[in-house]
Parts: structure tokens; C-alpha cells; sequence
């Protein structure tokens, strides 16, 4: 049977009309009609504890409702392993939409400028879901309590902003309310340091009339740490003014660091003696070894009625009230006085037990396949009504202005007035942050004094502070290194397109930056080629 | 013949397109070469830069220098090659030029182990004499004075450092750039503990010309007042912290500026200027 002969015309014909039919058909496939199935977009995070997992959770029910074809996946990754998988996720492109992110963790300084999406021009926009609220109208950076410092201190290109805040924090002394009035027969809680020796002295007597010793704070290495570094800052004030050669009102790490070795300061002085003897006496009032133990143990002292206080940040409240059998209250930090027996002379006045900036930040992924449901997801975590579910449910004192706060969250917000007196003596840097728990034995062992372990402590101290400024001077060229190359690249895009402005702005500030970044390792450098020891040999 | 031709024709037609999309591709190429670079993306750079066709052998040659500046730390031997490849480049007088001149002295200054301060500053100097116009002899002597201030051996005293770095801020017309040196010249002034009347003016300058970003703006205001609270300028001490407490209203260190206001009160009625 002969076929009948197809014209080449419409073979043509049917071949293109195939063509196009197949690729509507796979078009559709891959990208579906608008809007007409779900997407999924992920959020990780490292908050494990009671609260801020709950939070986000009504924050995504509330999102969903409104969103339907968005979904919303929480992902709580445990602290112990959140930067190995936050950068083996990264490398392999398989991270998630929106992630937390701090500046202070180690060794993921290049994560942010690798990854992160900045969100500066979102930021200087309405947030569409505060219509309808006191913030209707403003730009939503300025919606937040801080205006994002915490970004414009850590941004890894100044003037970005990269990430979007949930909380804000301090540090309280968490107090067991029915042990307290026990203790001291009223409701009074000790707003200075000698009431709280007042309290110590009648928990004392308390725990020996009942054979059963209380401890006055309940112990971790953790713990003690928040506590007697605030402490030591906040009662050697005065020395403050001494160092703070550039006018700044407040230390960093380079005036510590540099200070120390051009002699400026040294742990004989008698206010860092005073300092030191006021550790020993916290040091005294947590049960022996607390070195060894962890924050959950003293978490678990504290619950069991074993201490009468705890020092931890806010953050720790919501597992506190949900887990103790007491009423838990969070008391200011009691400030010395200028009639403190033991600090008095040294201090400038009250200082800070916290501050108004905002953290628990998420950053865009820069590689999301769905960044604008991934933003407008953070324009609802961080709008008044999502930062009010997630306050409400998590306990944490919310980001946004004009969320309102039960008493109970509201107790962590402290207010301006303590001065901030920047970072502490052993905060500076990793190698000199050691100093204070390895030598702690030297002052509470039972030949131990604020003598020997200032003794100490000065005998290692040069060499960890050269130690801690060469690596600032290490930071500030990885900060200016990769910088050479993108501004070429911005200067490239300048050259082939002048008409867009955005280039040459673009390369401004990164250029401000890098002349920044640049000045501070030539400077920390300089500084370490003519610091010395402090007096002491090396 | 025709016929076949015609259906020859569409198939090629059809077998085209993806092409024309692709050749618009290689036009704007180095366009997105560059902006992987600017965007921290150096393996798509790389990929970008070896599908670019049909570009000056030139640009080519300095976007594989900059590419291979996304890729640190740079071992000597490349670096070397780079070198030399910029050095072809300065040959002429054009934009490409002075940018390769700028890179050369990066490559001296920064990326060297040990840093040649010394080469970069004449690279810096011969780039601001051939190209005084470009930008790239701008941001050049901006490094220039940085490494006067704190790395060049000559000269030795700060006072001499300080001036050798201002001398250069006469030759800086774009502002931005003058602001920048400026403001690091009045850190060093203070880094050298010069005195604060030498320093101030560079900071007020720095501070008058704005654009700044993150904390600095915050850090200067605050800086100016207390520098000249030290300094016995109580006018300027006043202006400057009340300018503070007015436009930083959720700064960490309010309380800090309240304090000191109530000093320069207590200053000002012992009978201060």
C-alpha cells in the first residue's frame, strides 16, 4: 500500500507545532501556573531551648494562613553543630531559604559576603504588613527598637544590612522568689552589691540551721563567666576614661590589647585588685568545682532549689518559669556603690547589665530559588504582628517597636541608665579570654589571693595579648584581601555602564570600607611592632 | 530543491534561536564577569570569563588578573606572572592603564609576603603622576597616605608622617576619598598621641563631608564632642553631644554623653571658654 505523499511544508509545520507544544507542556511542568501549587521555603536556626521554636511556630501557623501557597519548615539545628552544617550546607548549595547567623561565631567570618543576599533596599521600605498598625508607613529598618545595630556594627560591608532581628537581651539575675523571702523574711530584693552580702550572710545562717547549704548563685563555667567578666568591667570604671585614648566614651579590643603592653594598665592597679577580690567572693558563693559543670547543671542547682540565684541571660527565662516549682523572678543586676567597701573608689557610677540591641538575626540565602517568598516571610517574622506572636509564645522581649510586652518580658529590657563601657578586660581575644578561668584556682584555692592571681595572670598576659592583636591584625587584612577584586569588578561595571549609578555607590562604600579595614591592620600592626611587654620579660 | 531548502530553512531557524540568545550572551559577557566578582562568585567568574568571546585581548587580560585575585592567597610565582602581565598593560595611556597601574601596586602592597611598602609607593606615585585624573590615582593615594601614616619606613616620625599624608589630601578632589584619608589622618594623630588641636580639625572635616557608613558617623559625632570636651573647646564639646543625643537616639552610650554633658556643665561654670 503506497502512503500518500506528505508535503515538506507541513511536515515543517507539524514539526514546529510539536516543538512548541512540548515546550509549553515541559514549561508547565517546571514552573507550574502562577501561584497554583504550594513552594516550601525553609528556616534554620540554633535556638534549641523552651520558647523561640514556639514562637516561630505561631509566626509560620499565622504566615500560612495568610499565604496559602507558601509553606514555612522550621529547621532547629543543635548549637554543637550549626557551623559545620551551616557550611557544609552552603558549599553544597543545599541550604536553607532564610538561616541565623552571628558575628561572633568562629571561623564563618566570609559566610555572610559568600551567601548572604543584603536586604538594604527592603530595608528602607514600608513593611506592607504593618499596614494598619502605629508602623504603617515607616521604613522597616526604623520599625526595629535598635535600627539594626548589631548590623551596623558587624556588617561585612558597612552601610549593608544583611539580616532581620526577633529579639532583644540583657542579664538578669534569675531569683527564687518563696527561697528569698524565706531567707530574708520579706519580698526585698538586693538592688547593690551589699545587700546582696547582706543576703549571702543570712543564706548562710539559713543553710546551716537546716544542715542543708544553699548556694548564693548556682555554678557553671559558663555562668561564672558572664558574671564576674560584667562584674570586673562594670567596678573598675574609672580606669575606663584612662584607656580610652580616642575619645570613644567605651574600650575595644585594641585599647585593651595595646594598652596592656604600652603599660598603660596592669592587674596590680588596686582598682583591678578590687576587681579581682569581688570574683573571689562570687567565686565563694557557688558550690566548689563549678568550673567543670556546664550551664544546664547549674540550671538544674537552680531548679532544685540548691542556689538561690542564677546570673544567665534573658533568653534562659522561659525554660526557668516552665521548669522550676518556684515563682522565678528576674532581678536587675545589683550595682556597687560608691560606698562599697570593696570597689567604691574605682567605680564611675552604675553600669550597663544589658542593652538595647537586637539579635536573633536571619539572613537571606543569596542562592534561594525562592527569595521573595523567602523576604516576605522576614517582612511578617519581623512585622507587629509576627514579632508579637513570637515574643508572646517564646518569652524573648520583642525587636519591633510598639509590641506590646507582658511585665514578665518586659522586666528584660533594661533601660539607658549604666554606662557601656565596651568590651572587657578578658574579652578582647580568645588567647586572654583563657586567662581568668585557668588562673582562677589562684585566688579561691586555699593558699589563693587577688595578689596571686594578679601575679599570674600579669606573667601571661603579654604574650596573650600580642597573641589576641595579631590576630585582630590578621581579621582586618582578611577583611581588606578579597576586597582588591570586587572593587576592580565594581570599577569594570562603572567603566562599561556609567549610566547606572548604583555601580559607582556600590564601589564607594566599598571602598570606604576596605580604606577602613586597611588603616586598622596597618595600625594594629604598627602597634604590635612597638608595643612591649608591659615591663615584663617575654 | 526549494521545498527542501525551506523546511532546510525553519530547521535551521528553529536550531537557531537558542544561538542569537547565546551570542547576546558573549556581548555582555564581561558584564557578568564582572558582577560574579562584585557579587563574591569566584568559580562562576571563572566560568563566566572563559565563555566571553569577542573582546579587546587587553580587557581579557586584566579581567584574568582580577579573577585570579578572587582565588588567595596567591603563591610568589603567580604573582609574579601577574605582575608582569599588569606591567604589559600600563604600557599605553588609557583607563584600562591606570587600572592596571592600581592593581600592580595592590599586588605590591597587599598581596605580597612580605608586603613591599616601598614598591607600592612608587607604583602609587608613578600612577598618580601619569593618570592625575583617574580615579584609580585617587583611591591610589588614599593607600599612599595609609601607608605613609603606619607601614613606609621614611619618614620615621609621626609628626612627619602625619604631614606627609596630609601633603597628598591637596591632590584628592574626589570627596569622598579626601574624606576618607582625612578621617584615618586624625585617627592616627591620635594613635601617635599628637595634640588634639592637630587632630580635631581632620575629624570635623571628615565628619562635615558625610556619606560615612555603619558606626562611624556615630563614633565621630561622639568622638568630636569628647575630644574637645579634653580640650577645653566647650562651645564645640556642646555642639557635637547634643548633636549626638538628637540624632543617635538608641546608641548604647547615651547615658555615657549624659554624663559628660553634666561635666562640661560643671567645666563650663569653673569658667571654661
Amino acid at each position: 500500500m503506497k502512503l500518500p505523499r506528505i508535503q515538506p511544508w507541513i511536515a515543517g509545520l507539524a514539526a514546529l507545532a510539536l516543538w512548541v507544544a512540548l515546550a509549553a507542556w515541559v514549561h508547565l511542568q517546571i514552573a507550574g501556573p502562577p501561584r497554583a501549587r504550594a513552594v516550601t521555603i525553609r528556616l534554620a536556626h540554633w535556638q534549641n531551648e523552651v520558647g523561640p521554636a514556639d514562637g516561630l511556630n505561631d509566626v509560620i501557623k499565622r504566615y500560612e494562613e495568610l499565604n496559602p501557597h507558601v509553606r514555612v519548615k522550621q529547621m532547629v539545628i543543635p548549637p554543637s553543630i550549626y557551623r559545620q552544617w551551616l557550611r557544609t550546607n552552603f558549599v553544597g548549595e543545599n541550604s536553607a531559604d532564610i538561616v541565623e547567623y552571628g558575628a561572633w561565631l568562629q571561623g564563618m567570618s566570609d559566610i555572610p559576603v559568600r551567601y548572604f543576599a543584603p536586604i538594604t533596599a527592603q530595608l528602607q521600605e514600608p513593611n506592607p504588613y504593618n499596614r494598619g498598625t502605629s508602623l504603617e508607613g515607616v521604613p522597616w529598618l526604623k520599625t526595629f527598637s535598635d535600627e539594626l545595630l548589631e548590623q551596623r556594627l558587624n556588617s561585612p560591608e558597612p552601610g549593608q544590612y544583611y539580616a532581620v532581628t526577633q529579639a532583644r537581651g540583657s542579664f538578669r539575675l534569675f531569683s527564687n522568689r518563696q527561697l528569698l523571702r524565706e531567707v530574708t523574711g520579706s519580698d526585698r530584693v538586693p538592688t547593690t552589691l551589699i545587700e546582696l552580702r547582706a543576703v549571702a550572710e543570712r543564706l548562710s545562717a539559713y543553710g546551716q540551721a537546716r544542715q542543708r547549704p544553699i548556694a548564693l548563685f548556682a555554678g557553671s563555667k559558663d555562668t561564672a563567666t558572664l558574671l564576674m567578666g560584667m562584674y570586673l568591667m562594670g567596678t573598675t570604671s574609672r580606669l575606663v576614661p584612662e584607656l580610652d585614648r580616642d575619645g570613644l566614651l567605651s574600650l575595644s579590643a585594641p585599647h585593651v590589647l595595646g594598652g596592656y603592653l604600652q603599660g598603660k594598665w596592669d592587674f596590680q592597679r588596686p582598682a583591678m585588685l578590687a576587681g579581682l577580690t569581688l570574683v573571689g567572693e562570687f567565686s565563694a558563693q557557688m558550690k566548689p568545682g563549678f568550673q567543670q559543670l556546664s550551664r544546664d547543671e547549674a540550671m538544674r542547682e537552680f531548679l532544685h532549689g540548691d542556689a538561690l540565684f542564677i546570673f544567665a541571660q534573658s533568653g534562659a527565662a522561659r525554660t526557668l518559669h516552665d521548669q522550676a516549682s518556684f515563682d522565678v523572678d528576674a532581678l536587675r543586676a545589683p550595682q556597687p556603690t560608691r560606698d562599697d567597701p570593696v570597689v567604691g573608689p574605682y567605680i564611675l557610677g552604675p553600669f550597663a547589665d544589658g542593652n538595647d540591641m537586637t539579635s536573633f538575626g536571619f539572613y537571606l540565602n543569596k542562592r534561594s530559588p525562592l527569595k521573595a517568598e523567602a523576604i516576605d516571610f522576614m517582612r511578617f517574622l519581623a512585622s507587629q504582628e509576627g514579632n508579637a506572636l513570637f515574643s508572646a509564645q517564646s518569652g524573648w522581649p520583642p525587636s519591633i517597636r510598639g509590641v506590646p510586652m507582658s511585665p514578665e518580658v518586659a522586666a528584660f529590657v533594661s533601660p539607658a541608665d549604666g554606662y557601656m563601657l565596651g568590651i572587657s578586660y578578658f574579652s578582647a581575644g580568645g588567647n586572654s579570654r583563657d586567662l581568668l578561668p585557668r588562673n582562677l584556682y589562684r585566688l579561691t584555692g586555699p593558699q589563693g589571693s587577688p595578689a596571686k592571681l594578679a601575679a599570674a595572670l600579669d606573667e601571661q598576659m603579654p604574650e596573650a595579648a600580642r597573641a589576641d592583636l595579631a590576630a585582630l591584625t590578621r581579621d582586618a587584612w582578611l577583611a581588606t584581601l578579597p576586597q582588591d577584586a570586587r572593587i576592580a569588578a565594581l570599577g569594570g561595571l562603572v567603566h562599561a555602564r556609567p549610566d547606572q549609578p548604583a555601580h559607582g555607590l556600590a564601589r564607594e562604600r566599598l571602598e570606604a570600607a576596605q580604606n577602613q579595614s586597611e588603616a586598622r591592620a596597618l595600625m594594629f600592626a604598627r602597634q604590635l611592632q612597638s608595643a612591649g611587654t608591659n615591663g615584663r620579660e617575654r | 530543491m526549494n521545498r527542501l531548502s525551506i523546511t532546510y530553512r525553519t530547521l535551521l531557524l528553529l536550531w537557531g534561536i537558542p544561538g542569537l540568545f547565546s551570542s547576546v550572551k558573549a556581548a555582555s559577557g564581561l558584564e557578568a564577569v564582572w558582577n560574579s566578582i562584585a557579587d563574591s562568585q569566584p568559580a562562576e567568574a571563572k566560568a563566566e570569563l572563559r565563555q566571553v568571546e569577542l573582546i579587546d585581548a587587553r580587557e581579557r587580560a586584566l579581567a584574568g588578573v582580577v579573577v585570579a585575585l578572587t582565588r588567595l592567597p596567591l603563591t610568589g610565582d603567580r604573582l609574579r606572572e601577574l605582575d608582569l602581565v599588569l606591567a604589559d598593560l600600563t604600557l599605553e595611556v588609557d583607563d584600562l592603564s591606570a587600572r592596571a597601574l592600581y592593581l600592580r601596586a595592590r599586588l605590591h602592597q597587599v598581596h605580597s609576603t612580605p608586603a613591599n611598602y616601598a614598591r607600592a609607593g612608587e607604583l602609587y606615585r608613578e600612577l598618580a603622576q601619569r593618570h592625575p585624573a583617574s580615579h584609580w590615582a585617587q583611591l591610589g593615594l588614599v593607600k599612599l597616605g595609609l601607608i605613609s601614616l603606619y607601614a613606609l619606613p621614611e619618614p620615621a616620625d609621626p609628626a612627619a608622617r602625619l604631614a606627609a599624608a596630609a601633603a597628598l589630601l591637596g591632590a584628592i578632589t574626589e570627596p569622598a576619598l579626601r574624606r576618607d584619608l582625612q578621617m584615618q589622618i586624625g585617627w592616627a594623630g591620635l594613635f601617635y598621641n599628637r595634640p588634639l588641636d592637630e587632630v580635631l580639625p581632620h575629624l570635623i572635616a571628615a565628619e562635615r563631608t558625610g556619606g560615612l557608613f555603619a558606626l562611624i558617623p556615630e563614633d565621630l559625632v561622639l568622638q568630636i564632642g569628647e575630644l574637645s570636651l579634653r580640650a577645653g573647646q566647650y562651645k564645640q564639646a556642646r555642639t557635637y553631644f547634643d548633636r549626638f543625643l538628637r540624632e543617635y537616639p538608641v546608641s548604647l552610650r547615651r547615658y555615657n554623653v549624659q554624663q559628660r554633658m553634666l561635666e562640661l556643665v560643671r567645666r563650663e561654670k569653673e569658667g571654661g571658654s
